[in-house]
């Protein structure tokens, strides 16, 4: 099997999820990805900084951002290390990282220094708020982004405190990955590197851009406030109703009359109701009332006999399930988008698997999230000509590990 | 200025969201998109009235921002002729994307074994409801797929109904992984000079999106990662929002004892800091609730911008749970891009849209057109891409192949 990416070095100097993220990314794809442990910091990955995720017996998330890379553990403020960094980059395709630019700047990384090392580096950034304007130094936290960038109070029920998703982050580790290749395509096109740059606010822009262009476009009130469920566009497509064990179910039906007919009979409807024999009089002067009708109905049945109904008629709607659904689904294994493996340290686990398929080069698992320095010795010997004597001195020196 | 895609062809044989939107992205950084469409319906997405309740307005703004930098081709697929002529369109591009139903694409003659015949560089490009391994005879739209991820059962304060994450949360996922998929394809055929069949689906997109709970659940089981977590049991609580005399904010601070103590000070409250309750990270996450209770009391007393003022001093990070009227006029978004003005000519003025999702120094996205007419280019792109004459397209035009 080929790697789509057979052949790309990336330097990988980031310890925000969604930027460590972007990197697997190209590491599933066959990039050779080697992760920087900076060991002058004391700063360390920690996904439990909101404390909502606890320690678990393997640290699941470090895997997932982690995986398919090489670890190089090197002490960055000393001189000699710092050299070896420069020498790395030196041979990089891509840089990718998330540090702040003063940070950046006080190491000599800044794009214009590393343009001296290599030419037509393609610089990627992971970034809280993008390269401009006068936030582009704010953390890059992706509760600060999300806070930001204005849904947050109107995905609630009326009343409700604002709620917090984490898909923004997920949509940035994508973007900032599609800028990557794109800078790449552009490289090997023209020679020329160039600086990308995804934000966590820009990627919950876009995780939200239909709210959000439709604010732009209309500029009404209603997407400012929170909209309660019972008084949605259309009762069929969007609202949700709780069935009578309390699992709720969703439809998606934005064409009304094409699936009327079907939908009435396992509704018990009539359906020449004369309040909802037109999809205008469904999404419009009926909608409240029809909502209302539509509650009544789905209480009175169990969840399972709404998905058994729902599907015999091939109607688009479903009951809303817990994560303990796709864990035992078929079709997101067959897909590989959930992996059932044998972990080297942690035995029988699952882990997300890859989101895209690609028949000739598919994304492959080829090792494990890597410990602390793993690929030290083998960095320096292979990539950068230390010899042994050398190596052992900087192990010695604490250099390296 | 010069833009990363210039000479690539997509061929856009999409409809509504996540198909569109995904060659949108690639459009926005140069490459030739051709939107194809059906004649005189045209993509569903045209016909959008309206949108949580409300008309559309005065420009359709749902086709013609998913839309934008591209051209339009209308023709009919149904006709062995038509699907001729779209052979010859396959012979000249480089990506083929679509999001219609395999059995669709496979009744126009469009399967990837006989487009990869005519063109062995073309990328093969779906989106799918369900992936590419299992055919599910099961309509798929954003919502009903999110839902059986879960993500949507674990929003929100327990006891209140799921989420759904927003108007084509799920799509829009899709669509860049779906470009992300197109890109490495074309990468590597530069290497090996073949294409190859990719696929991005709503379910593998979300599941993924779910990552961030649905990754640690995935290890442990932990029914913390698929219920529903209320703010006021939040495990750190200077991580967590907070409703101000006037507003919500979001509070970004880890759990250390000197950002406790800096944090009671910023409130005016340094003898807290004192409290054994709350005297370590440990007691902090331990007693939770109370710590969270006291923090909602004193934080009421005044408003959301005198605090930011306090906490922006005290080197504390916070930010205001902004709305979208107050997003639309951020600074920090129009300086990046992340919003541009264009003209738009259904109404004759210019008018806002979503900008750019990745900002490129050198060779920079742009928005240089909204959507297309139905079927604006079908001429010329018939008459200067595929050299035919002006007879032909007549005849063409005859037979009901193209409008």
């Amino acid at each position: 099997m080929s790697k789509a990416l057979e052949g790309v070095v990336v330097v990988d100097l980031s310890s925000e999820f969604f930027a460590s993220l972007a990197g697997a990314l190209l590491g599933d794809f066959g990039a050779t990805v080697i992760r920087v442990e900076d060991l002058a910091q004391s700063r360390k990955v920690d996904h439990d900084r909101d404390g909502m995720h606890p320690p678990e017996r393997w640290n699941s998330l470090d895997e997932l951002a982690n995986r398919n890379k090489q670890s190089l553990a090197v002490n960055l403020s000393e001189p000699a290390g710092h050299g070896i960094m420069n020498k790395l980059l030196s041979q990089a395709d891509v840089f990718l990282t998330d540090l702040p630019f003063a940070s950046l700047d006080g190491n000599g990384w800044d794009y214009e220094s590393l343009c001296k090392l290599r030419e037509d580096i393609v610089y990627a950034r992971g970034s809280g708020f993008g390269p401009q304007g006068p936030d582009r130094d704010l953390p890059a936290y992706d509760e600060l982004a999300a806070a930001r960038t204005g849904v947050m109070p109107t995905l609630v029920q009326p009343g409700q405190p604002p709620v917090y998703t984490g898909a923004g982050q997920m949509h940035t580790a994508v973007m900032l990955a599609f800028g990557i290749v794109m800078a790449l395509h552009h490289r090997d096109e023209t020679g020329e590197g160039q600086i990308v740059d995804a934000s966590l606010f820009g990627g919950n822009m876009y995780s939200q851009s239909l709210d959000m262009q439709a604010y732009l476009a209309m500029r009404d009130e209603r997407f400012l406030e929170p909209v309660s469920r019972l008084d949605a566009g259309n009762p069929m497509s969007g609202p949700m109703y709780p069935s009578a064990d309390g699992r709720w179910v969703t439809l998606a039906m934005p064409d009304t009359d094409k699936y009327w007919p079907s939908f009435c009979e396992i509704m018990g409807l009539d359906i020449d109701d004369p309040r909802f024999d037109s999809h205008e009089k469904r999404c419009g002067e009926h909608r409240l009332e029809m909502m209302q009708v539509l509650e009544e109905r789905f209480s009175k049945q169990s969840s399972s006999h709404w998905r058994r109904e729902l599907s015999e008629k091939r109607l688009p709607a479903d009951v809303i399930e817990k994560y303990d659904y796709p864990a035992s689904d078929q079709i997101a294994a067959l897909n590989r988008y959930i992996l059932s493996l044998d972990h080297p340290s942690h035995g029988a686990i699952q882990s997300l698997g890859f989101p895209i398929y690609m028949s000739e080069s598919p994304a492959r698992l080829r090792n494990t999230a890597p410990c602390v320095g793993q690929h030290s010795a083998e960095i320096l010997q292979e990539r950068l000509g230390y010899t042994d004597a050398q190596i052992e001195a900087l192990e010695a020196s604490g250099t390296i590990i | 200025m010069t833009k990363p895609l210039e000479g690539i062809r997509v061929l856009d044989l999409t409809q509504w969201l996540q198909g569109p939107v995904c060659a949108q992205y690639l459009a926005d950084f140069g490459a030739e998109v051709i939107h194809v469409e059906r004649p005189v319906t045209g993509d569903g997405a045209r016909g959008v009235r309206s949108i949580k309740a409300l008309p559309v307005g005065d420009w359709n703004q749902y086709f013609l921002v998913i839309n934008r930098n591209k051209k339009s081709l209308a023709i009919n697929l149904k006709e062995t002729a038509g699907q001729e002529l779209f052979y010859k369109l396959v012979e000249k591009s480089d990506v083929f994307l679509s999001n219609f139903q395999k059995e669709n694409l496979e009744a126009w003659g469009l399967s990837y074994e006989k487009l990869r015949e005519i063109n062995p560089r073309i990328v093969y490009a779906t989106n799918t409801g369900y992936g590419h391994a299992v055919d599910v005879n099961r309509p798929s739209y954003d919502i009903n797929v999110q839902a059986l991820t879960g993500i949507m059962t674990r929003q929100g304060e327990p006891g209140q109904p799921p989420i759904y994450l927003g108007m084509g949360s799920g799509d829009t996922y899709g669509g860049i992984m779906s470009a992300l998929g197109i890109m490495l394809a074309l990468y590597q055929r530069r290497r090996t000079g073949v294409g190859q069949f990719v696929d991005a689906s709503l379910y593998g997109a979300q599941l993924f999106m779910g990552a961030p709970t649905l990754q640690p659940f995935l290890a442990s089981r932990n029914e913390l990662y698929s219920t529903q977590q209320s703010r006021k049991q939040a495990g750190n609580p200077l991580w967590n929002r907070y409703e101000a005399k006037d507003r919500w904010v979001f509070l970004c601070e880890e759990n250390t004892d000197e950002n406790w103590s800096k944090l009671c000070r910023s409130l005016g409250r340094a003898d807290l800091s004192d409290e054994p309750r709350f005297a370590t990270a440990e007691k902090r996450a331990e007693n939770n609730a109370a710590l969270i209770a006291v923090l909602d009391g004193i934080l009421k007393e005044r408003s959301a911008g005198e605090w930011l003022e306090h906490w922006r001093s005290a080197g504390i990070v916070a930010g205001l749970i902004q709305n979208l009227e107050e997003v639309s006029k951020d600074p920090q978004a129009w300086q990046n891009d992340y919003f541009a003005k264009i003209h738009c000519d259904e109404v004759n003025r210019e008018v806002d849209v979503r900008g750019l999702p990745v900002t490129l120094s050198k060779t920079p996205g742009s928005v240089e057109t909204l959507g297309p007419e139905l079927g604006q280019d079908t001429e010329m792109i018939l008459f200067d891409t595929l050299g035919i004459d002006w007879d032909r397209i007549g005849e063409l035009k005859e037979q009901g192949i193209i409008p």
